[in-house]
């Protein structure tokens, strides 16, 4: 019976509250990775983000001052994690069950795991008709079967708030994240205990990600395309594929994006998510096949599990692939940032 | 299959039988067996359980809202006085007493009223102060019926006196439960549990080294916790739990 227990507190590097500090040095500094990690263990849910950067109106009065977000957030003290990373083993794979962005892994690697009883649920982002983000919480495989939840979004979303509520209600959970969410996560899970509960980290390839607001904007006004007669978007060898609903493709260069990728991105070095327990991505896979990184115990469990039952077509990888993504990756995101 | 055996009549047996009625008719017209109550010339004596008109005690109430959490009803609501305390809404109320049952110190309490009137729908809103106690009693019965039930004989009794409509407030025995916290580690430091304690048994103590807040320390006054759980529900991490104290 605990009656007497402590909580500390991390070091005040400016007079101000912690909020305040993490304002200053990760948001105004433009570090920011929009994860919402410091959103989703907000005690008093004053943090906002969505698709706008994160905020918190009026933190002079507001904060509680616990210093918990400063805790989680995986870009204070920001020492970036770069390359492939550890792994057991890497190889290529296409869902025989579902179809998403290329070879639809990671739905089956949740799936799997849910299946073997590792996780009780796991946390997607989807998407809705205009291509705002939804989350949405997979318990069963038929929820993957759903085009606008599998698929990549190329948008920021609240997946750590909805990962956090999952982690109160279930006893293991998984999630899929980009690498910021992955480090983020990592950081809770050493801070905060309950998180541990978070048993199965999917990690996705990520050179950068945007405010859907200006993705859409971008899309309208450059391309004239209206995103939401858009059924897939897909970056491929340096370009930006939209497939319209009417099977139209229009793709252009990346580089073209570089106006609107965010602040937070460009510092970014970690292409492969490094700290997952499994990283997807196309990167280093022949076409409608999926790259899987295993790194951790956890998962190499899973990826046995599904080729044993034969759920997955299984291929070789290109590693030279992936490893000179991860080198670019670095090249184009310098930090700390040179003037 | 039962059958019903036919009666035997001889002239001893059908006379008995006779005297036996006029026995029973002439009982019935000088002092009848009635069953139905005159209310409201009679009241029955309600038990000491009645499920009735709520009275509450202000000075036990701890603010703790479970009342208005538990109400299946949807019928309390808490009202702003010096602190939250519950308004029923008695065109809600089904009388099924769960607040009274979940209070944790006994602040709500049963009474034997069962017919209240109001003026207005507006007034069914009952606020805690029109609650502290029985409200204007007008009383136009003159007897007071007990039912006396003994295995299978059962009579009623009919008394020339008023019950007096007010349950003395039952001892509340729920095992003292105390806030503990279950995993200190998840603690995230924020102290709304703290905050939120209406009888401040969450105390935060600030560790300092060098003119610096370093942690907060949180402990649990065991004898001011009267375990009503805001804390509990407060807690953004879930860690916090109400635990038996033997």
């Amino acid at each position: 019976m605990i009656t007497e227990w402590q909580s500390l507190l991390p070091e005040k590097k400016l007079e101000k509250k912690y909020f305040g500090i993490l304002k200053e040095i990760v948001i105004d500094s433009k570090l920011c990775s929009h994860c919402a990690a410091c959103a989703a263990v907000c005690p008093v849910d004053g943090i906002s983000s969505g698709d706008q950067p994160i905020d918190f109106p009026n933190w002079t009065e507001k904060c509680v001052d616990c210093g918990a977000c400063i805790k989680v957030c995986p870009r204070y003290d920001y020492k970036p994690l770069s390359g492939l990373g550890d792994y057991i083993e890497i190889f290529s794979g296409r869902s025989k069950r579902f179809v998403g962005q290329d070879g639809a892994m990671v739905s089956e690697i949740t799936v799997s795991a849910i299946e073997m009883g590792l996780i009780e649920a796991a946390i997607f982002a989807g998407r809705s008709e205009d291509w705002s983000t939804k989350i949405v919480t997979i318990k069963s495989p038929e929820q993957l079967k759903n085009r606008k939840v599998t698929g990549t979004k190329y948008s920021y979303a609240d997946v750590l708030i909805a990962l956090k509520e999952a982690v109160l209600r279930y006893n293991s959970v998984g999630f899929v994240g980009t690498p910021c969410m992955i480090s983020a996560v990592r950081k809770m899970q050493k801070t905060f205990k309950k998180f541990e509960r978070v048993k199965l980290a999917i990690g996705l390839f990520c050179t950068e990600n945007f405010y859907r607001h200006d993705l859409y904007d971008f899309l309208i006004e450059k391309k004239s395309v209206n995103l939401k007669n858009v059924v897939k978007t897909d970056i491929k060898k340096g370009k930006f594929i939209v497939t319209l609903k009417d099977g139209r493709k229009i793709s252009f260069s990346v580089k073209e994006l570089e106006e609107i990728v965010p602040s937070g991105c460009k510092v970014c070095q970690d292409f492969s998510a490094v700290e997952s327990d499994v990283s997807v991505g196309s990167v280093g896979s022949e076409e409608g096949f999926s790259t899987v990184v295993v790194r951790s115990e956890a998962a190499k469990i899973v990826a046995d599990y599904l080729k044993e039952k034969g759920y997955a077509e299984i291929s070789q990888t290109s590693v030279d692939a992936i490893k000179k993504l991860c080198d670019y990756k670095v090249k184009i995101h310098p930090y700390p940032k040179k003037s | 299959m039962i059958r019903v055996e036919k009666v035997e009549l001889n002239l001893v047996e059908s006379l008995k039988r006779h005297v036996e009625a006029l026995g029973e008719a002439f009982k019935q017209a000088i002092k009848p067996d009635r069953v139905t109550i005159e209310y409201p010339r009679e009241r029955r004596r309600y038990p000491l359980s009645f499920r009735g008109f709520i009275i509450f005690n202000s000075e036990k109430c701890v603010s703790c809202f479970r009342c208005a959490q538990i109400c299946p009803a949807n019928a309390i609501q808490m009202e702003a006085h010096s602190k939250p305390y519950p308004s029923i809404d008695y065109t809600k109320c089904i009388f099924c007493h769960f607040c009274i049952e979940s209070c944790p110190t006994g602040s709500l309490n049963s009474s034997k009223i069962h017919d209240v009137a109001f003026r207005k729908m507006e007034e069914m809103v009952v606020s805690a102060n029109m609650m502290v106690k029985l409200p204007r009693i007008l009383k136009e019965e003159k007897f007071t019926v007990d039912v006396i039930v003994k295995d299978k004989y059962w009579k009623l009794l009919r008394k020339k006196e008023m019950d007096d409509l007010s349950i003395p407030p039952i001892k509340v025995e729920v095992p003292k439960k105390i806030v503990t916290c279950a995993e200190p580690e998840s603690c995230l430091g924020c102290r709304l549990c703290a905050n939120v304690c209406p009888r401040e048994a969450i105390t935060v103590k600030e560790i300092e080294v060098a003119k610096r807040v370093v942690s907060y320390v949180l402990k649990v006054l065991t004898e001011k916790c009267v375990g009503c759980g805001l804390c509990v529900r407060q807690c953004p991490m879930n860690v916090l739990k109400l635990e038996v104290v033997k």
